[in-house]
């Protein structure tokens, strides 16, 4: 395996190239303008990322974070080594490095408030404390309240109300506060 | 038919099953651990839940989970496989109860086959010959004593819920009886949550012989022959075969009425195996009944040309055994070795990546496997990675065919039982058909050196 630090530093080929940060703004942006597909190009690098869809009804699959496709720019010196360099660094940032990622421990369906039509139990922004409610997850017709289990800022939202998740798909991301 | 199925198993079981519904047009949902994110069961279904981590008791034997994942995928059946939830009555139970069909027997029938003292009794009464033994469980000390003299010695004392020779001890004189009675019973205990016992007359150089059955949900039921499975190690079948070199068809004949008799008796519908011991002089006995599909049943597919999870399938959708199967008829001869990802001389299991893979291939021959070159077999599981089977049109050519491929099947970077099953091949007794369920423990040069 390539080492992911050697792997980070060599994802920006070019001039400016691609690196961690940019990717996670160029997630968020699509994020934030609900975008499925989004392509970018800057100084003779292009990246494509394509969300994974939920459209078509509930299949699971083992990667569930968005899939990124890198195209090499044309006429590089070593496309493969350089296309795999940074698909190395895209994957990590599309794992939220330093984001608290809170899980589903049970496979059920994701419910965002505490009964249909009411109040969300958290918004993105929103300061949550180890042990708060964050969502229900209903399996076998009970309702299992998922607490989390750090305190900091929700950042992100991975999932939809009414969505099926299965064991160990990433829920929330939190950024935690720093232990005084 | 059913609008899709979800497969609670893993390994070349779910792949199996995955061709049946395939092959029947029905959409699939598969279910996977951690450990078996990548494994091809999951790849090749048309969805796959994740329903917990590598230890099967968090994942594949979790009721709540498998549930919940047919549930949110909306299936409208599970099959179970073999191991874990297949012969789990209360599993049976919660499907029924969830409006998803188990394919598989009734609940019902299932607790009856699982409590091994109650199912001989049932099968007795219904008229199956069963090895002289203890009425139900025997309760304390005064009463084994008592029941041990009535059957004559030697006698096996055997875990109520046991099974897979777990909870199983030979007792040879009553001066060993009570310290074998006492063991078993804290070994029951530990191993099943009940430390009920019960006692049979130990068969000396036994065959294992048991019959394949199918039945619809209409009180219709066929035998379909026997397997002879007496190659074992410590009770694990190793090699099976089918037929058995010393059933007669008058035998087969015979011994399948009854056994189709006894089980219209007992209402059982799906696949299921009754397991018999034979002694020298020819007798069969019954042991017990397994409630599900067996790891050996493409020995009798490739004898009887009848797809065993497909009809299992299409009978638990509601089809009539004639519709289902036509006119029985047994060809030629089958046999079947089990490849373990186990250290062929110490048994030791062997898990690990698997760097070159190879398959046989060419006439009469099927494998069923999930292994393949760079997949990594997880040390939490079954150790068996590939079921090697071949027909021929007698039991020469059968075994011809068995060296062939066991000749040309490669497995690098794991130790696997192949070498062990060419020594099997090669050995006389075995050439000849004569063994018993000794036959590796005694044959040391087979097994260890």
């Amino acid at each position: 395996m390539a080492d992911p630090k050697k792997a980070r530093s060599n994802a920006s080929p070019g001039a400016q190239g691609v690196n961690l940060q940019e990717l996670e703004r160029l997630l968020e942006f699509m994020g934030k303008h609900g975008l499925e597909e989004f392509e970018y190009e800057y100084a003779g690098f292009r990246v494509r990322l394509k969300k994974a869809s939920h459209n078509s009804g509930p299949i699971f699959r083992p990667v569930m974070s968005p899939e990124i496709v890198v195209a090499a720019p044309a006429g590089a010196d070593s496309p493969s080594s350089q296309s795999s360099s940074v698909r190395e660094a895209a994957s990590e940032s599309s794992r939220t490095d330093d984001l608290h990622v809170i899980k589903s421990p049970i496979v059920g369906t994701f419910y965002a408030s505490p009964n249909p039509g009411e109040e969300v139990f958290i918004h993105v922004g929103d300061q949550v404390k180890s042990g708060q409610v964050l969502c229900i997850i209903e399996a076998m017709k009970l309702m299992n309240e998922i607490e989390s289990d750090a305190d900091g800022e929700v950042m992100r939202i991975f999932v939809e109300n009414g969505q099926p998740v299965e064991y160990g798909e990433p829920l929330f991301g939190i950024y935690p506060h720093r232990k005084k | 038919m059913f609008r899709k199925i979800l497969i609670a198993n893993r390994g070349e079981i779910a792949l199996r099953i995955l061709a049946a519904c395939k092959e029947l047009g029905i959409p699939t949902v598969a279910v996977y651990s951690e450990a078996d994110r990548n494994a091809l069961h999951v790849r090749f279904a048309d969805e796959a839940v994740c329903i917990g981590p590598p230890r099967s008791a968090e994942s594949y034997l979790n009721i709540p989970q498998v549930i919940s994942a047919a549930e949110i995928t909306n299936v409208d059946a599970i099959h179970p496989g073999y191991g874990f939830l297949s012969e789990n009555a209360n599993f049976a139970e919660v499907c029924e109860a969830s409006h998803i069909t188990f394919i598989g027997p009734s609940s019902d029938a299932i607790r009856l086959m699982g409590e091994k003292d109650k199912a001989r009794q049932a099968m007795a009464d219904a008229g199956m010959p069963v090895i002289p033994g203890s009425e139900g469980i025997v309760p304390d000390e005064d009463a084994a004593e008592e029941t041990a003299a009535a059957i004559g010695y030697p006698i096996m004392v055997k875990a109520s819920e046991g099974g897979g020779g777990r909870g199983m001890r030979v007792v040879s004189n009553a001066a060993e009886l009570l310290l074998a009675f006492q063991t078993a019973r804290a070994e029951a205990r530990q191993a099943f949550g009940s430390p009920d016992v019960y006692f049979e007359k130990l068969i000396e150089r036994p065959r294992h012989i048991e019959f394949q059955v199918l039945g619809d949900l209409y009180g219709n039921l066929i035998h379909l022959g026997e397997r002879e499975c007496s190659i074992q190690r410590r009770h694990q079948k190793v090699l099976e075969e089918s037929p058995s070199p010393v059933m007669d068809a008058k035998t087969r004949c015979e011994l399948g009425e009854r056994i189709v008799v006894a089980l219209k008796k007992l209402n059982y519908s799906s696949a299921g195996t009754v397991e018999f011991l034979r002694e020298t002089s020819g007798k069969l006995h019954f042991i017990e009944m397994n409630a599900r599909i067996q790891v050996e049943h493409p020995v009798t597919e490739m004898v009887t040309g009848i797809d065993l999870v497909k009809s299992q399938i299409r009978l638990a959708a509601g089809e009539r055994l004639a519709e289902v199967i036509g006119a029985v008829e047994f060809r030629g001869h089958a046999m079947e070795c089990r490849i373990n990802a186990e250290d062929p001389e110490t048994f030791a299991p062997s898990a690990g990546r698997i760097t070159a893979f190879r398959t046989p291939g060419g006439p009469g021959i099927r494998v069923d496997t999930a292994a393949h070159a760079d997949a990594v077999i997880p040390r939490y599981y079954d150790s068996l990675i590939a079921k090697l089977v071949v027909h021929g049109h007698d039991r020469a050519e059968a075994m011809a065919r068995m060296r062939r491929a066991l000749e040309g099947f490669v497995i690098e970077g794991i130790k696997t039982t192949i070498p062990l099953h060419r020594k099997i091949l090669a050995d006389p007794d075995f050439i000849a058909g004569n063994f018993d369920t000794h036959f590796l423990d005694r044959s040391a040069a087979l097994t260890a050196r």
